[in-house]
């Protein structure tokens, strides 16, 4: 008996139902014993004197780990063969069960098998603040205010009097939920970045518009028109974020290779410490785009260029 | 593992010494890359971490390579793109790399032929953890803002797939390969302590 399984426009794949049932109840008989034969195991381990506190520790989380397991492999697996639509974080790698499906904006290609990785950065330069890595493949809106943390935990450590703020936050529609946006203005973050709509965020804005903002905003944490008009101006720009990818990608951050959820955040981590060096070296020797140059000197991070008119920005 | 195998190049050797940054110039773009690290704050970083996670049960043996060099290696190893037993070869003759690594001052041995084995570094990346990336992270973009050099005012938030590749040569290997390849060398090694015995 064969199955087809997937959606047509992505190719659909058929399958010998037989042959995967018999696999099935193989690989579960084995894998029956796993939970008993672990229960026992920590029960000989916290008996074992000779292995140190931290020894104990380990091996303790390892066996923890490799019991609670098979339970929801066996769920799943018995759900996949009855052909049953599977829950939103679903296990695709047994050794290592962080590692979900991402069917993110893709509508004719295959579907990615691996982790959805968050990251922050400044819009001028790219330098990377913060990466989160979650277990599984939660909504985008969920990575904001732990990214957001990050950074905060950053400029903490600021040896500056004046400590920098954060102003904006741009993101794609994924990040248009109506909370989010609400707990970002009490934090007095603008979101002028974040499009609820697929219409284009205009890069200047209307008097208006830069009154209706503040208007979103309580008494006493009302943003200036200038940093209204830069938030503007800091839209979220997607081929931006493409080049951060791109250069992430090069130095091996879209393709984990390392094991488990801890190698990923090394792996990733790595990528990210060495692009942002990769950077600093280019803020140092002035290399950057036009685009990385005016935004520089929206921030004040530049002088303004005097062979440039900047009347109609300063209004 | 073989000791012999494992002995640091800049704890031995016969040749004459060379000073690394003498050798390296100014402008070369690894020499750049490495200088924006605040290595002490990372170094430290990294040793607090595994002192309280792994901590030491004797103070016998040998020292230890340095955390500065494992560190910049796997640094390195995600800039230059190699894998673990290319860049740990490439360490060997490559000047711009060890001044990367913090290493000052050579003493050549022409039988030397590692300076760091890729399977210390495999071992020293086993013990990174969340927390420690998170940390490292962080201490670099304190280290941007306070060189004002960037600015957190208006950032960008965004998610990407990360894809599942598949390791050709795992860690697991590495380590197997390490134990199988220390045996002669081990083997020497006992065999000399013996005859001098």
């Amino acid at each position: 008996m064969m199955r087809t399984f997937g959606r047509a426009c992505r190719g659909a794949r058929k399958v010998f139902l037989k042959v995967v049932r018999q696999t099935e109840r193989e690989l579960l008989e084995v894998g029956r014993d796993v939970g008993p034969l672990c229960l026992s195991a920590m029960l000989h381990l916290s008996e074992a004197d000779r292995l140190t506190q931290t020894k104990r520790e380990y091996l303790h989380e390892k066996l923890r780990c490799a019991a609670a397991n098979y339970e929801p492999i066996q769920a799943q697996s018995r759900r996949l063969v009855n052909g049953k639509k599977l829950p939103h974080a679903k296990i695709v790698n047994a050794y290592d069960t962080s590692t979900t499906a991402i069917v993110k904006g893709k509508s004719n290609c295959p579907a990615q098998f691996g982790k959805k990785p968050g990251i922050i950065a400044e819009m001028a330069t790219g330098l990377i603040y913060g990466l989160h890595l979650p277990q599984g493949n939660p909504d985008d809106a969920s990575y904001m205010m732990p990214l957001l943390d990050k950074v905060n935990i950053a400029i903490s450590k600021v040896q500056k009097k004046r400590k920098p703020r954060i102003v904006s936050v741009a993101g794609d529609l994924a990040f248009r939920d109506a909370c989010l946006r609400n707990d970002l203005h009490d934090q007095g973050i603008l979101t002028v970045g974040i499009p609820s709509t697929i219409d284009p965020v205009p890069a200047i804005p209307t008097p208006e518009m830069i009154r209706a903002v503040q208007a979103q905003f309580h008494l006493g944490k009302i943003p200036s028109a200038t940093k209204v008009k830069t938030a503007y101006a800091c839209g979220y720009s997607r081929p931006f974020v493409e080049s951060l990818i791109e250069t992430l990608s090069c130095r091996g951050g879209t393709r984990i290779k390392y094991k488990g959820h801890t190698g990923a955040m090394v792996q990733l981590t790595m990528a990210i410490l060495a692009h942002n060096a990769a950077t600093l070296v280019r803020i140092q020797q002035g290399r950057l785009t036009k685009r990385a140059q005016k935004v520089r000197r929206f921030f004040r991070l530049k002088p303004p260029n005097p062979l440039k008119n900047n009347g109609p920005k300063n209004q | 593992m073989g000791i012999v195998r494992q002995l640091q190049h800049w704890l031995g050797g016969s040749g004459p010494r060379i000073r690394v940054s003498d050798f390296v110039p100014s402008d070369h773009y690894l020499r750049l890359f490495a200088d924006t690290f605040s290595w002490a704050e990372m170094v430290e970083a990294v040793e607090r971490s595994m002192a309280r996670r792994f901590p030491k049960e004797s103070a016998a043996g040998r020292f230890p390579i340095s955390t500065r060099v494992l560190l910049a290696l796997e640094l390195l190893k995600a800039e230059l793109s190699c894998s673990d037993e290319q860049i740990c070869s490439r360490l060997r003759t490559d000047f711009a790399l060890m001044y990367a690594c913090g290493i000052k001052d050579v003493q050549a041995d022409v039988h030397q032929a590692h300076f760091v084995l890729p399977e210390v570094l495999c071992r020293f990346r086993s013990r990174l953890d969340d927390a420690l990336m998170e940390e490292l992270l962080q201490i670099q973009a304190t280290a941007a803002l306070d060189a004002g050099l960037v600015s957190p005012e208006h950032l960008v938030v965004d998610t990407y797939a990360s894809e599942q590749g598949s390791q050709r040569v795992t860690d697991a290997t590495t380590l197997y390969k390490a134990k199988k390849k220390s045996s002669p060398s081990s083997k020497k090694s006992r065999r000399n302590s013996t005859k001098r015995r």
